[in-house]
């Protein structure tokens, strides 16, 4: 999963992820327990979310 | 007739409840998979967050939003917050609030001012109701009447949270229109669900007037006819409308029409457009066993170094946090050249909760930004361009396009209820 720049670091990603795996401080990360779902991509308000297929 | 809204934020919910309340036929899209935008909830470890709002409307029962939501019908209980108060330093002079500190009430501010400033503030209270300044900034204005340091820091913290800006940024006729509003509207509320209690209660005004909300579904242009707006597109469908109305604020509504804004008459505004900023924020949400703050209003914090306010909405609806918990968020209002260094403005306002609140136990739970193109609003309270737009048919509505004096939602709200009455008369 990447994250460009137009994350603002809402957070929205983090309540939505299954397996706790975004972590947010200005900006969101995916830490090791990302499993590429893409549930994510669908919730954030900017389009910030890439998942590689 | 047929009405578009293009967002199922506050703005285009309230618009589209009352729409259909009038007998349009409304149709709401939606880009995200949830509603309410940056006015609803967010679970998380069994907590109600928000998607941006602070569950807080700061008129409460009375104001602009409330006696909305009643017109329409949306049936939203809204309990009055008990009570506002400041924290400032135990000791005059001190800078910060690492030597102690007491709360004073909001009303009781002018208390540390001198004999003589006291005198001169009661005095302006009387003669600024009719003749409210104009032409500066609040700071400004402030600083013409008062040498006391003390003022700018309290003004600092009410513009910070209440419309993340400070002093300097906001024009004092938009202040003293908030001053008149809070005199007429009361103090804040909170919507007992929090954020989604009102969302959820205009959703269910616009379905039992036979309006739909599409969720998952991005209008990718607005379609015009003979200069005015007939409809969107999404995908490769057309759908009509006679009236459209943007919850996206006007640059982004924009977009959706560049081809039909190219022409010279519009220039005024497109060029309007490029001067709008949208205002930063930061917000912490704080987990604890024991009250923070101790009551469901606003705790100012003026002495902090980023923090400017607190609230924490468990006092009126428990349900906002697991049993037994306190829900806490705090807002800290983020200058223009601090956006590319949001890390450091965080850890100063994780600093500043440390001194707010040293001896009790709190666990951070989430830490939220907001600027940009997803911002605390999307045009900073004063330079609103309104709701019109150069196309006839189209309006913008949202945080984009707040009435003159309304602080947030309710601002917002008095943006959408002069919409209607364009609309409908």
């Amino acid at each position: 999963m990447k994250i460009n720049d137009n994350c603002v670091g809402c957070g929205q990603c983090v309540s939505f992820c299954k397996k706790g795996a975004i972590e947010v401080k200005g900006k969101a990360r995916a830490t090791d327990a990302c499993v590429d779902c893409g549930i994510c991509v669908l919730y954030c308000p900017v389009k910030a979310i890439e998942v590689s297929a | 007739m047929k009405a578009i809204v293009i967002g199922a934020g506050l703005g285009g919910l309230l618009s589209a409840a009352r729409l259909s309340k009038a007998g349009y036929q409304v149709d709401v899209f939606e880009r995200l998979p949830i509603t309410g935008g940056r006015f609803t909830n967010l679970s998380y470890k069994g907590f109600q967050l928000s998607s941006g709002a602070f569950h807080i409307l700061p008129h409460g029962p009375s104001g602009p939003l409330a006696q909305f939501l009643k017109e329409v019908g949306a049936d939203v209980k809204i309990v009055r917050s008990d009570l506002t108060t400041v924290r400032v330093p135990l000791k005059k002079g001190s800078l910060d609030y690492a030597k102690g500190f007491k709360d004073i009430s909001f009303s009781d501010f002018s208390t540390l001012l001198s004999h003589k400033d006291r005198l001169k503030i009661a005095l302006l209270i009387v003669s600024t109701r009719k003749n409210h300044p104009t032409g500066s900034s609040l700071q400004a204005w402030i600083k013409t009447q008062f040498k006391d340091e003390w003022l700018v820091k309290f003004a600092d913290s009410f513009c910070g949270w209440a419309l993340s800006m400070r002093s300097d940024e906001v024009p004092v006729e938009e202040i003293f229109e908030i001053i008149e509003n809070m005199y007429r509207f009361g103090g804040p509320g909170i919507p007992i669900g929090g954020c989604k209690g009102v969302i959820d209660a205009l959703e269910s005004v616009i379905t039992a007037n036979g309006g739909e909300i599409h969720t998952k579904t991005e209008v990718s242009k607005i379609l015009l006819e003979n200069g005015k707006a007939a409809g969107v597109l999404i995908g490769e469908e057309a759908y009509k409308a006679d009236l459209v109305i943007s919850n996206l604020g006007h640059v982004a509504t924009a977009c959706l029409c560049r081809e039909a804004l190219a022409v010279e008459k519009d220039s005024e505004y497109l060029k309007k457009l490029e001067t709008l900023k949208p205002s930063a924020g930061i917000k912490i949400c704080l987990s604890a066993d024991e009250p923070l703050v101790g009551h469901s209003g606003v705790l100012l914090t003026p002495y902090a170094r980023r923090v400017n306010g607190i609230d924490e909405v468990t006092h009126v609806d428990p349900k906002l946090a697991p049993p037994g918990k306190h829900l806490t968020m705090s807002h800290q209002y983020v200058a223009p050249e601090n956006v590319k260094n949001l890390e450091a403005e965080i850890e100063l306002g994780l600093q500043d909760l440390k001194e707010i609140f040293p001896d009790k136990k709190y666990e951070v739970l989430l830490i939220q930004s907001y600027h940009d193109n997803w911002p605390v609003n999307r045009a900073a309270s004063g330079t609103d361009p309104g709701n019109e737009t150069p196309i006839p048919g189209l309006y913008v509505v949202g945080d984009g396009a707040k009435g003159r004096g309304g602080i947030e939602v309710e601002g917002l709200t008095l943006g959408v209820a002069s919409t209607m009455k364009k609309v409908l008369g």
